[in-house]
């Protein structure tokens, strides 16, 4: 990772050189700004390219690019948008080239679905209904594996970050029926999964 | 005439997202729901589902993060790596890779202090010999130097000045 760490002082702004600028964003505090969202950022690296390094590396890559381009932040969203657009554009760069596919393959750091089941919460505590959540998660896991990168990051923006379909519409540039359409194609994998899972197990 | 609910409309359950305008078969979706248990049970697994995802990749997410800033804030190699006898046995090997050099140096600089002793030593001992030999030459003389005859000092003058008048002569 280890070695991504996020310096605050390579974002520092003197006062008088925020008052020299024309219009100050609110990107100029990006110690806040990275307080505020480095794990949100992370969290979307991690589980859309599923290893450790290369999200930590993304992540310092987002808000590195945030700072070289604040003057172009106009206000027209949120920091939280702005920053998952940037995001966003990093996953798919990241995604298209050839070394990623192979890395993939033979990187140590990435993640196991068995990783993730030990984090599902167990509400109650019987053993089945344990059992069945984390079977719940693993398909949900894999099928998300299997969807195309736009219909994952759209998926990941809805249902992992919560998005509204405004703002991931913003994010991505599509059109809200847009979005829905990739939703309803990804929400149509996961519920073939899902419905192949139940005739098994009966 | 369908008998359960489209794809569409269950995913639009799943959304239940504000910005979406509320479609006018609202009602009979909800009122489907109630009567059917496939389309209830079915749209309550797929919440399910979703939730569990959701919630194990935040937790896995943030027990991620908190390990990376741990490392990140820390100076000491991981934890990870101690455990490892690989990291033990690299470390035994720059540890003796390091000590190697300063045991040559010491070697070399007690060598060279030792010749350096030894050429010192050398011009001494010859001049005290000499001294010695000098005390013995004339402890071993017949007459004591302060008794032996003064040289005549007009020895030189005398043919000087012979020479000297037969000029003049």
């Amino acid at each position: 990772m280890p070695s991504h760490a996020i310096s605050s002082d390579s974002f520092s702004v003197t006062p008088q050189a925020i008052t020299h600028q024309a219009s100050a964003t609110p990107l100029d505090d990006m110690d806040a700004i990275v307080a505020t969202y480095e794990q949100r950022i992370f969290r979307f690296h991690l589980i859309s390219i599923r290893d450790r390094d290369v999200a930590q590396t993304l992540t310092q890559d987002t808000f590195v690019r945030a700072w070289s381009a604040r003057s172009s932040f106009r206000g027209d969203c949120s920091v939280l948008t702005w920053l998952m657009r940037i995001a966003l554009n990093l996953v798919r760069d990241h995604t298209r080239t050839d070394r990623f596919r192979f890395w993939k393959k033979v990187s140590e750091t990435a993640i196991d679905v068995s990783d993730i089941s030990a984090h599902v919460p167990h509400r109650d505590s019987s053993l089945e209904s344990r059992l069945i959540a984390s079977e719940q998660m693993a398909l949900v896991w894999d099928s998300v594996a299997k969807l195309s990168d736009r219909q994952r990051s759209i998926f990941l923006l809805r249902f992992l970050e919560e998005l509204e379909l405004s703002e991931i519409a913003n994010i991505t540039g599509l059109p809200i029926s847009t979005v829905k359409t990739h939703l309803y194609r990804a929400l149509a994998t996961i519920r073939t999964h899902h419905n192949a899972s139940l005739k098994d197990s009966i | 005439m369908n008998l359960h609910l489209t794809h569409e409309q269950l995913c639009d359950l799943i959304l239940a997202d504000s910005s979406l305008r509320a479609s006018d078969d609202s009602d009979v979706v909800e009122q489907h729901l109630q009567a059917c248990l496939i389309c209830s049970a079915e749209l309550k697994s797929l919440r399910d589902s979703l939730s569990h995802f959701r919630d194990a990749s935040v937790a896995y997410a943030r027990q991620e993060f908190a390990q990376s800033y741990a490392q990140r804030s820390s100076i000491a190699p991981p934890q990870s790596y101690l455990s490892q006898p690989l990291y033990w046995a690299a470390a035994a090997v720059l540890f003796v890779a390091a000590l190697f050099p300063i045991t040559l140096h010491q070697q070399q600089h007690s060598a060279a202090i030792s010749a350096v002793k030894a050429t010192a030593a050398t011009p001494q001992m010859e001049s005290d010999e000499a001294l010695l030999a000098d005390i013995d030459q004339k402890v071993s003389a017949d007459v004591p130097s302060p008794m032996e005859p003064l040289a005549d000092p007009t020895d030189g003058t005398t043919s000087t000045t012979s020479t000297s008048d037969q000029r003049t002569n």
